[in-house]
């Protein structure tokens, strides 16, 4: 996949991430939503990469879903740090067992981008109420973290 | 209900005792052990396997092997085989000349039927095909025991009493090279120990082409006791100079070739110096021991 | 109710029985195998049985520690139906072994003969994960069922709800991590842990619902989230049917499009429309675990499910439901009326147990945190009672690391950091619970322990401590006279002179000498030092006697007669005399 494909989905998934739970939404639209970005961002890798050549974009739908979670819990009104972590921890999930699936065939695994979701994670367990400014810093390291590691 | 709660537990329990003791019993196949196979069945078996052999080889280019990148790996000796698709015309000799060097005992007529052999050469694409024995096996990677393991001069060796049939290094290697013992081959009268120095397996365990590693073996053995009487001038390192696999031994064509890739003097390298060398292409990043060449370079 | 359900169970899991019975004596090839796979049904349940057993712990665990309500009664058959279900998901992958009663050696543990697992397999995490996800999952639901007669004992079920959060996770990313770092095209999928997280777990929920219809109430967050998932489901097959180019229609059928019916208020409001839509979910996921573990399966003719498949499912369904309404009705018979262990609430008035609950929190003492309630970072109640365990646990996780990594025996295969990354949280797991209980046992005395429990505890011991040293001590070290021929190697001819050398170098040299002048050193540290090599005192012996030595052994030397011939011992007999005729020039 090409740098500017890579940047592009990384943008689609702050634009999915707005949808999200807003105020008073039910849980079935959300699920729905979470599902059909699913979709979207598996299309978006069929179309962007070419699956049949590298299988490093067999997990790639699903890390543009977690980077999409972790940027829509920063407008979470609720338990917002916790979820914060959460989602956090998710995406160093995926990305890890991703990454030791492919080991075992033959491919390197991202270390640096998951120790880099691990210490923000685990920073952000320190992260009292959490203001403006520190949520778009949050969210430029993501997608930082996304284009460059 | 008529019955209190003790006695249907008791009854549950009686039931279940003897349900798993019916399915213990023992079959009545095994009256079928006592005379061993004769040879001819085995000759049958692998015409028959030639018969059935469809698949075919799908090949790549690869360089020529170089030392082991594993732990422990020896810098002199990564023994290895070439198996010339120019001179090979797919006879089948290999086979069974491996079938009786190995004991590889004959299958039941449904697996044979399914194309199920214990055969540790098969024939793909009219040419033999066995383990490579990569030097970057994805089968011993996943083997839960350590049973399937490197031995540092590169052959990728079994232990069959470490084995616990997990059957994991079967489902993982790309080319399906291994096989897998279903059937207690002793018991049903379909195994014979046409050679002494290898043992018969077990029902339970996987297993493969060894290279003939007890080849190597009494050669190293020989070699080492040569040294400590002075009864050889040659270096003092042993490079398995002379050893010859039962395959290519048999092989009327000289198509299948066994040497050492690091030693300069081995047949394997002389022979395969000017020609290409493939892989089937599962296996081409795998670096595998056993290669195909095939035209001149 | 129950005891019709345990009748049927029953009637399933017997014939059933009989089919494992069998297939344990007939091993692998009793049952359908595709002819590129070697795993077939019983990995399919395994996988299928372990998603299932995703339900307890996500149920109660999870939603306990994200505060989602769920009444004690829902939480606690969720809890006890993983238990149950772990049981069954235990069973399959020791069956399906080729050689059963090796399973010890899938242990991370150093045995007597310095043999060490190889830790970078997935069957090995596998065996670590789930042997830990069940004993902590035990140690949860008994402290949930405890909490009626030792209230104190609630506070230490939230921070066990937090440990058992990323274990069940982790169970099942390494079950699905079996089959995705494997070779097999179909099996390829880094996206395979999410997938079967998703599965766990979607079919959890549908099992969860269906055990609700049997206790006559329902729960309808649980319902909707089942709903949910089918469609989380449906989007994960979307793109395993782009990267691969296939999918399991008739999963597709049962578990992504039938669950779609309970948009319909009939067949949602009707107790046996909810029963149909939880089994079409568990059909169709069973379907679908027996496609990705036989990819040939359905497509491939002459491997149809035989009756020991057959057999192998009725086992599993009929002793999970035998088991869990067994114990469900010991547990209500025996406990219900004295203090009610299953609760009364029945799901429907949530807002009923929530009062309670506040109303017993603060008899505790215990301020109830408002929603959205603001807490310090690690200022949390549950990060206390979890701090020092949770530090022992990391410590030792690392101390076990370094061990394993230093544990090279026999294997050269590449090993790193990669290869153990599984099996540090369930250790970090086992450890943490292990010391909070002893902490909480003999620092604390939260809790106290019967009489009869204490027995219990200390048998449960001994037996643990007991496999444990007969599997460090492994089997017999006998050879196998089946597999190791006892016949002789060489030809059955008189052997010239030279050749008696090489042999005598070969076999002898290393006790008696290359001049038969002993290899003191070794000699002296393992044996006490044999006979002195002279001409009278081989005349005096004879040379019949001596070969008879060779051949059948005698004080500290070994028997060569399966390795040599008589002619071969003959042989040796006059080297020997040469070799004295030659020490005493």
């Amino acid at each position: 996949m090409t740098a500017l494909a890579n940047s592009l989905s990384c943008l689609i998934a702050l634009g999915c991430a707005s949808f999200l739970w807003r105020k008073g939404s039910s849980p079935y639209r959300n699920g729905a939503l979470l599902a059909g970005f699913l979709v979207l961002f598996c299309l978006f890798t069929y179309f962007a990469g070419d699956i049949s050549v590298d299988p490093t974009l067999e997990h790639y739908p699903f890390r543009m879903l977690a980077l999409c979670l972790c940027l829509s819990t920063t407008s979470l009104s609720l338990y917002r740090r916790r979820y914060l972590v959460l989602a956090q921890a998710l995406w160093c999930w995926i990305e890890l067992f991703g990454g030791i699936a492919l080991y075992y065939r033959g491919f390197d695994i991202a270390w640096t981008r998951i120790l880099a979701l691990l210490s923000m994670s685990l920073c952000s367990t320190f992260l009292s109420k959490i203001s403006k400014e520190m949520e778009f810093c949050l969210m430029v390291f993501w997608l930082a973290v996304w284009v460059f590691f | 209900m008529g019955m209190d709660r003790r006695e249907f537990i008791k009854s549950c329990s009686l039931v279940a005792v003897m349900g798993l003791l019916f399915g213990c019993r023992k079959i009545p196949l095994e009256e079928l052990a006592g005379d061993l196979p004769s040879l001819k069945r085995f000759e049958d078996e692998v015409k028959l396997a030639l018969s059935q052999a469809k698949k075919s080889l799908d090949l790549v280019k690869i360089p020529t092997p170089g030392a082991l990148k594993i732990p422990g790996a020896s810098t002199l000796n990564r023994f290895g085989m070439a198996i010339d698709l120019d001179a090979c015309d797919g006879c089948g000799k290999c086979i069974l000349a491996c079938n009786l060097e190995n004991n590889v005992p004959l299958v039941p007529d449904e697996d044979a039927a399914r194309g199920r052999f214990m055969h540790w050469v098969d024939m793909r694409g009219s040419a033999p095909f066995m383990c490579a024995h990569c030097g970057n096996a994805p089968c011993e990677r996943v083997c839960p025991t350590g049973a399937a393991n490197h031995t540092p001069d590169g052959l990728s060796a079994m232990m069959y009493k470490r084995c616990t049939g997990s059957r994991f290094c079967g489902a993982n290697c790309p080319v399906q090279a291994r096989k897998f013992n279903f059937n207690d081959a002793q018991k049903l009268g379909l195994a014979r120990q046409f050679n002494r120095e290898v043992p018969l397996r077990d029902k339970g365990v996987m297993e493969k082409c060894s290279l003939c590693l007890h080849r190597l073996q009494n050669d190293r053995l020989d070699f080492k006791t040569k040294l400590t009487v002075g009864a050889t001038t040659a270096d003092a390192e042993w490079r398995g100079r002379g050893v010859k696999t039962a395959c290519a031994e048999a092989c009327p064509k000289n198509a299948i070739i066994f040497g050492n890739w690091l030693d300069e003097k081995s047949p394997l390298v002389k022979l395969s110096k000017n020609r290409e060398l493939y892989a089937p292409r599962e296996l081409a990043d795998l670096d595998p021991s056993v290669v195909f060449m095939r035209g001149r370079r | 109710m129950f005891k019709y359900l345990m009748l049927a169970g029953l009637a399933l899991f017997l014939p059933g029985l009989y089919a494992l019975g069998y297939s344990i004596f007939e091993g692998p090839s009793a049952w359908m195998v595709d002819s590129r796979t070697f795993w077939g049904t019983p990995i399919s349940l395994f996988v299928f049985w372990i998603g299932l057993a995703h339900a307890g712990t996500l149920l109660s665990a999870i939603f306990l520690a994200l505060d989602i309500k769920l009444d004690r009664r829902t939480a606690l058959i969720a809890e006890l139906s993983t238990l149950v279900c772990l049981v069954f998901a235990g069973i399959f992958p020791l069956m399906h072994l080729g050689v059963v009663e090796n399973f010890y050696m899938v242990m991370p543990l150093l045995d007597a003969r310095g043999n060490f697992a190889n830790v970078g397999s997935p069957l090995v995490w596998d065996f670590c994960c789930i042997a830990v996800y069940a004993l902590l999952s035990l140690v949860f639901f008994m402290t949930h069922l405890k909490t009626r007669e030792i209230p104190a004992l609630d506070k230490y079920r939230k921070p066990m709800a937090w440990l058992l959060f990323p274990l069940v996770l982790w169970v099942h990313t390494v079950v699905s991590l079996d089959f995705a770092t494997a070779f097999v095209p179909e099996w390829c999928g880094a996206f395979f842990p999410v997938y079967f997280i998703a599965g766990a777990i979607f079919s959890g929920l549908a099992l969860m619902n269906l055990l609700l219809c049997s206790e006559g109430y329902r729960v309808r967050l649980l319902e909707r989230l089942q709903l949910i998932f089918s469609w989380f489901m449906c989007a994960i097959w979307v793109w395993d049917l782009m990267l691969k180019g296939s999918l399991c229609t008739s999963a597709f059928i049962f578990a992504g499009v039938l669950p779609q019916f309970r948009m319909i208020a009939v067949i949602r409001e009707n107790k046996w429309g909810r029963i149909a839509l939880s089994l079409s979910v568990l059909i169709g996921l069973f379907l679908e675990r027996l496609y990705i573990v036989s990819p040939e399966f359905g497509s491939y003719a002459a491997s149809p499910l035989n009756w020991i498949d057959w057999g192998l499912i009725a086992f599993s369904v009929g002793g999970f439901v035998l088991l869990f309404f067994g114990i469900r009705r010991y547990l209500s018979w025996k406990m219900e009326g004295a203090g009610s262990y299953f609760g009364e609430v029945d799901g429907t008035d949530l807002a009923d147990a929530e009062q309670q609950e506040l109303e017993k929190e603060g008899a505790r003492g215990i301020e109830k945190p408002k929603k959205g309630f603001y807490i310090q970072p690690w200022a949390s109640e549950e990060y206390h009672v979890l701090r020092l365990p949770l530090l022992v646990g990391f410590a030792i996780a690392l101390v076990y690391s370094i061990w394993v990594l230093s544990q090279s025996v026999f294997a050269n295969v590449e090993f790193s950091f990669a290869n153990i990354v599984p099996l540090l949280y369930p250790v970090i797991a086992l450890v943490t619970t292990v010391t909070l209980y002893l902490r909480a046992y003999f620092v604390e005395h939260a809790f106290t322990l019967h009489r009869h429990e204490k027995w219990m505890a200390a048998i449960l011991l001994v037996l643990v401590a007991a496999c444990a040293g007969t599997f460090f001590a492994g089997g017999s070290s006998q050879n196998s006279t089946n597999t190791i021929d006892s016949q002789s190697i060489g030809v059955d001819a008189p052997i010239s002179q030279s050749h008696a050398r090489l042999l005598w170098n070969a076999r002898c040299a290393t006790c008696h000498g290359v001049k038969g002048n002993f290899n003191e050193k070794f000699v002296r540290e393992f044996y006490p030092v044999p006979q002195k090599l002279d001409v009278q005192r081989l005349d005096s012996l004879g040379a019949d006697s001596l070969v008879k030595v060779i051949l059948n052994g005698r004080a500290n030397m070994n028997a060569y007669a399966g390795r040599l011939t008589p002619e071969e011992a003959h042989g040796l007999v006059n080297y020997m005399y040469s070799l004295a005729k030659e020490g005493e020039k």
